[in-house]
């Protein structure tokens, strides 16, 4: 009777501790449910992000070369154009009209090549644009990088985060950025705040 | 040509290079530049300037605690700012308005836009 009272009671002990532990690992397991889910639903934004910026860096760089394309045709045009009139003042068979009118069009051609050039710098505001999508993407991933850290360090029971790591994580420069950054037209958010400052 | 100072306030040093290139095209061609709201209540303390174009998203001091900042300054508070950035949310707008930007242009923006806000707000 005594053997089985003290076989009781240390049975009874050994299902509390097993429970004790049950309990703890459930615990951990809710734990790490919360950041894994959240670092769940920032992959697909950090990939969407990444995504953006490679369409609109190509969208970006074909109108360039578009311009380019145009700009280079007419220097060829131009050169040219002042090729044949230098040939022919030189034989002295230039009309003067006919000079004008050749002169007139190289202009043209010419203002047309500094207007796209400026058309090329504002489409270099994309530069701006994507830099603030990738800072977005960045903090996603490095958000994410924590949520990570966190996990580690749950699994392990203690802080497992070495100091290089968080040397490296306090080097990383302040982002400053706008998560709704794009390069589409924006031509209904203009009117909508010329609207909001004209009741000003 | 216009006689007037204008500070060009980004941190991106490229999206300061196309405003000031697009200010000059624009008849505007003395311009400084600062690359973030610290920066540019520095300059201002120091240089005498009639018209200012800030970003928000900026790195130590963002777009509109700069504006509120110059606000607050009774020897700046009535100077003239346009807000040149990317956040074109209805309630940043409002935000922006309040702390008392005097017009406001969502990136990209195109030079006859840049322009135009800039002769609205000196029209007043």
């Amino acid at each position: 009777m005594a053997v089985n009272e003290k076989l009781y009671s240390k049975m009874q002990q050994e299902i509390f501790a097993l429970a004790s532990s049950v309990g703890e690992v459930v615990e951990k397991f809710k734990q790490l449910h919360h950041p894994l889910s959240e670092s769940h639903e920032r992959v697909p934004k950090a990939t969407e992000q990444l995504d953006k910026i490679s369409e609109q860096t190509e969208a970006a760089a074909h109108q360039m070369l578009d311009m380019v394309e145009g700009i280079t045709q007419r220097e060829s045009d131009i050169v040219a154009g002042l090729t044949e009139l230098k040939t022919k003042l030189s034989a002295g068979t230039q009309d003067n009209a006919e000079a004008e009118s050749t002169i007139d069009g190289l202009i043209e051609k010419a203002d047309k090549n500094c207007n796209d050039a400026y058309t090329i710098m504002d489409v270099l505001q994309f530069q701006d644009i994507t830099s603030q999508q990738m800072n977005h993407a960045a903090a996603l991933l490095e958000d994410i990088e924590g949520r990570l850290d966190g996990i580690i360090s749950i699994i392990h029971g203690k802080d497992s985060s070495n100091k290089e790591k968080k040397k490296s994580t306090s080097k990383r420069a302040e982002r400053a950025y706008d998560p709704h950054a794009d390069m589409y037209e924006k031509k209904t958010d203009q009117e909508m705040i010329d609207s909001i400052f004209s009741k000003k | 040509m216009s006689d007037l100072k204008i500070l060009a306030v980004d941190d991106s040093p490229t999206m300061r290079r196309i405003i000031i290139n697009t200010l000059k095209r624009a008849g505007f061609t003395d311009v400084i530049e600062a690359g973030d709201g610290k920066e540019a209540m520095a300059k201002l303390k120091v240089e005498t300037v009639n018209f200012v174009i800030t970003d928000w998203n900026m790195p130590e001091m963002d777009g509109l605690t700069f504006v509120k900042s110059i606000r607050s300054d009774d020897s700046l508070k009535d100077l003239p700012v346009l807000m040149v950035t990317t956040r074109s949310v209805k309630d940043d707008i409002v935000e922006a308005l309040q702390a008392g930007v005097n017009n406001y242009i969502v990136k990209p923006f195109t030079p006859d836009t840049l322009k135009e806000k800039i002769e609205q707000v000196l029209q007043g």
